[in-house]
């Protein structure tokens, strides 16, 4: 017999999409079993509680956690979010349910020994309910009492080599897309630069000395999968500078209907036999690419890597092969001013591992100075970016002012020059001046 | 239950203590098809919905069976999953970013067992545990945030809508008949820990009364300056307030018109709570993308501005939302995307093909930008 | 800076205020100890390794303040 009766959430079990309510009503039905005896180190019957709450708010419509924000780990000042149950005496076994957010491996593959092991763990000391995985990217722990808390961080320290993610004004766990382990498109090694600069930055992950949050994240290439342009203060997305790799033969294939287009994406629907014409050709947003006599030809120096013609065509086109990454910086999600897309910093820079991403780490660092010294109290980079200005930000990583940066130049003459910009500076004689201009 | 030490000893914080060692390194999780292929991928292909092939230099394959999950499972899942790994995969898979399971395998021979099993089950309740789909042209698991599980501000849950609108949309995640991708997106309040401000569609939730202020306890349980800081628009300021049994307390008075129902206060202050029942519902977003593909990456934007709550399987918002998937897949061209449609349409021309009401609402009045979105042409369609 | 001086002058002055708040970001901190934000982190690490401040966290942001002082730890139950 269930704790508590839940026939609102009942009802949320039928239907084909896989059912949160069933899942929890098995993990609560296996706590009571307890078939290997676990001794809990939280309450047996916490994820009936978790139902019961969960279930009042389906009744009154509102939440029922409240916010904590002492508890954390000794000397971490992220990783951990403090939750409190506001029906304790009703959910005793949801008093204190803080979630614990445990840096996830670079392209989250997993083997399943380390899962395992993680589960068990996470049963014995936790409510034995996660997050696979929370929206920056972590593991997420959810649900166990304060004293849970250094005795989960010893284990995954001590038995798992493994550390928590973060939180609050700090780096947030960095994040990438599957990248070169399963994607021909991938422009660099996601993983490694994730992994790389995930292990160099921990104390600024761990220790928070920032204004606010901020975000690494790593696309492979244009299509963005990782969502980096829309959600990172620094976006990191795979791009190349030569020619589009072509394979006339492969095109000629698209074209007399021997490979699906869009590698298959589309095979719901009749959409009639490819044309290259309309669906590839006619769609480049530069005009730069014709098919005539049976050849694919490109302009390459017009193209702006949108992807959409290798999309189409994978088999026939890849990236061409002098690769590196783009940075783009500041975006944010629109909490306050508005939401904000990343800004082009850097056209292009070699991602390059044999130097352990020099070139990369100096930009990094030049704006964290910045950000650091000149960011208000909550004010996100592309906040600061924005009150300061696009030229400041050149200024503080001493990156040359391109065309590439803009979208268009400016539309008002208001240019604050500045005096050793002008000839002969602002310094003038009045005496000079009067000889043959009059009071 | 007796208390288990991990070993940590409470009273020396710091004695072997290990800190600052991060994730677990990639490489010990890769397939070995993959570690030995990596960067030497040649194309790929999506055999069937949930099932694509990866094909490298070395004539080396991967197929890999993409399965739709509630991001929000249980270790009992995760071990069935392992078990399924174990089973078919030599112990290896993945979680995408939009909270799929990836399982691979290196021939094809082994593709057909591993799909029947995955399809073979379900839970208890009915529904699949682990259906194979979320592949191009159609509609892929939903990202979301913690909702009324476990956040202290949502508007709505996060779950819930989801698994409401993943059912209704369901032989899309199974099909690929979409003009694009179509990226759901859920956040259950304007904070957006989940970033659904560039998705196709985003669920949004949406408080529209500003916080009750628990005078007789604000001053025991808050510090009033830390409270104001935390409000983004200043709407807050200390008060004395004279109690019903004539007692004056130290609060906080809200300029209620400057709140924006974000709730910062509340995660600061207990005594500032802002959820209701009535108040609290969904904001739907339409017609962004993250893609840089053909046109550059675009913000969604509100197309309806309050649909209630209505638990547990919000009909009035899953119709909405199955009413614009509708009208976009019979309207736009082969690769466009849903934003892309929307612009070519005109946005007057969007909201009579998806039968969307215009309200005030909708027209933006929040700070700079907002002059940006008015109609600055005579070109308009009637 | 020694660690003594920069204990010294943010104990006094993060106690002075301990009646109208007792929580503090990371930019109040580096303007008492008038420091570069990187050199002022190295100290305020130490601090709260030997336990002197203790963090305060919001979720999205993280303030310090004396440990165990202020209304938090009553509000959220865990004094």
């Amino acid at each position: 017999m269930a704790k508590h009766e839940t026939p609102l959430l009942d009802q949320l079990e039928s239907g084909p999409w896989p059912s949160f309510v069933s899942d929890m009503k098995q993990e609560a039905a296996a706590r009571a079993k307890n078939e290997k005896n676990v001794e809990y180190q939280i309450p047996q019957d916490v994820v009936e509680d978790l139902l019961g709450v969960l279930e009042l708010s389906y009744a009154d419509g509102t939440t029922h956690w409240k916010h904590g924000g002492i508890v954390g780990v000794f000397g971490y000042g992220g990783g951990v979010i403090g939750r409190y149950c506001d029906q304790p005496e009703t959910f005793p076994g949801v008093a204190h349910f803080h979630t614990m957010r445990v840096a996830q491996p670079a392209g989250k593959f997993y083997k399943t020994d380390y899962l395992k092991k993680l589960c068990d763990l996470w049963g014995f000391r936790g409510s034995g309910l996660t997050n696979m995985h929370g929206s920056t990217g972590d593991i997420i722990l959810l649900g166990t009492t304060t004293p849970q808390l250094e005795e989960i961080f010893y284990e995954l320290t001590h038995n798992f080599n493994q550390d928590l993610g973060g939180s609050g004004s700090n780096l947030r766990t960095p994040a990438d897309c599957i990248g070169q382990a399963r994607c021909e498109y991938a422009c660099y090694d996601t993983q490694d630069l994730c992994h790389t600069l995930t292990e160099e930055y921990q104390d600024e992950l761990h220790r928070p000395a920032f204004p606010y949050k901020f975000k690494f994240k790593f696309d492979g290439c244009p299509n963005c999968c990782v969502a980096s342009i829309a959600r990172s203060d620094m976006s990191f997305i795979g791009t190349w500078k030569d020619d589009i790799r072509i394979d006339q033969d492969a095109v000629k294939g698209y074209v007399n209907g021997d490979f699906p287009p869009n590698a298959g994406a589309h095979a719901g629907r009749d959409w009639g036999p490819f044309d290259i014409q309309k669906e590839v050709i006619d769609l480049c947003p530069t005009e730069c690419m014709r098919y005539e006599d049976g050849k694919l030809e490109i302009n390459n120096k017009e193209c702006t890597r949108c992807m959409h013609c290798i999309n189409v065509m994978p088999r026939a086109l890849r990236p061409g092969k002098e690769t590196g990454c783009s940075i783009l910086v500041g975006a944010k999600a629109p909490i306050l001013d508005g939401a904000q897309m990343g800004s082009l910093l850097v056209p292009f820079v070699e991602v390059n591992k044999e130097d352990g991403y020099a070139a990369i780490k100096e930009v990094i660092e030049a704006i964290w100075d910045w950000w650091m010294e000149e960011g208000k109290n909550r004010e996100r980079l592309g906040e600061l970016m924005k009150r300061q200005g696009f030229q400041r930000l050149l200024e503080v990583t001493g990156i040359k002012p391109v065309a590439q940066h803009v979208q268009e130049p400016r539309t008002n003459p208001y240019i604050f020059w500045k005096e050793d910009e002008v000839e002969g500076g602002w310094d003038r004689d009045i005496n000079e001046f009067r000889k043959t201009h009059l009071r | 239950m007796a208390f288990i030490s991990s070993g940590y000893n409470p009273d020396k914080p710091m004695e072997n203590r290990i800190t600052d060692i991060g994730p677990q390194h990639f490489e010990q999780f890769y397939p070995e098809v993959i570690k030995k292929n990596k960067g030497k991928w040649l194309y790929h292909e999506i055999l069937k919905p949930g099932v694509l092939v990866h094909v490298a230099e070395s004539g080396d394959e991967v197929y890999t069976v993409r399965v739709g999950g509630a991001r929000f499972m249980s270790v009992t899942l995760i071990r069935e999953i392992c078990e399924i790994a174990d089973k078919h995969c030599d112990g290896h898979l993945r979680f995408t970013t939009r909270n799929n399971i990836e399982f691979m395998v290196d021939s094809k021979d082994k593709l057909d067992p591993l799909v029947k099993d995955l399809e073979s089950r379900k839970f208890d309740g009915g529904s699949f545990k682990f259906p194979v789909g979320g592949t191009g042209a159609g509609i892929t698991n939903i990202i979301h945030t913690q909702g009324w599980i476990h956040c202290h501000t949502p508007a709505t849950d996060a779950s819930g809508t989801v698994k409401a609108t993943l059912d209704e949309v369901f032989s899309d995640f199974q099909d690929m008949r979409m003009p694009a991708h179509l990226r759901i997106s859920m956040a259950c309040c304007l904070n957006m820990c989940g970033a659904v401000h560039c998705s196709d569609i985003a669920i949004l939730g949406y408080h529209r009364k500003p916080p009750i202020v628990d005078h007789a306890y604000l001053d025991k349980m808050c510090e009033v300056p830390l409270a104001i800081a935390a409000c983004p628009t200043a709407a807050l300021k200390p008060s004395k307030v004279e109690l019903e049994d004539g007692k004056t307390v130290n609060s906080i008075a809200i300029k209620r018109e400057r709140c924006m129902f974000c709730g910062n206060c509340y995660t600061m202050c207990p005594s500032l709570p802002l959820a209701d029942k009535e108040g609290d519902g969904i904001v739907l977003m339409v017609g962004g993308k993250v893609s840089n593909r053909i046109s550059a990456p675009k913000f969604s934007k509100v197309v309806v501005a309050f649909i209630p709550n209505e638990m547990p399987r919000w009909p009035t918002m899953t119709k909405k939302i199955q009413d614009i998937i509708e009208a976009y897949a019979a309207d736009a061209r082969k690769y466009e995307r849903l934003g892309e449609w929307a612009e070519r349409i005109g946005w007057e021309r969007f909201f009579d093909k998806c039968g969307l009401e215009f309200t005030h609402h909708l027209i933006d009045d929040f700070r700079d930008p907002a002059y940006y979105t008015w109609r600055q042409t005579s070109n308009f369609k009637f | 800076m020694e660690l003594e001086e920069a204990k010294e002058k943010i104990v006094e002055v993060l106690t002075k205020k301990a009646k109208t708040k007792s929580k503090f970001y990371f930019n109040d901190l580096s303007k008492i100890l008038d420091l570069k934000p990187r050199e002022a982190k190295k100290l305020v690490t130490k601090l709260i390794e030997t336990e002197v401040l203790e963090y305060w966290s919001s979720g999205s942001t993280t303030m310090y303040g004396l440990k165990g002082m202020g209304k938090q730890a009553s509000a959220e139950h865990e004094d």
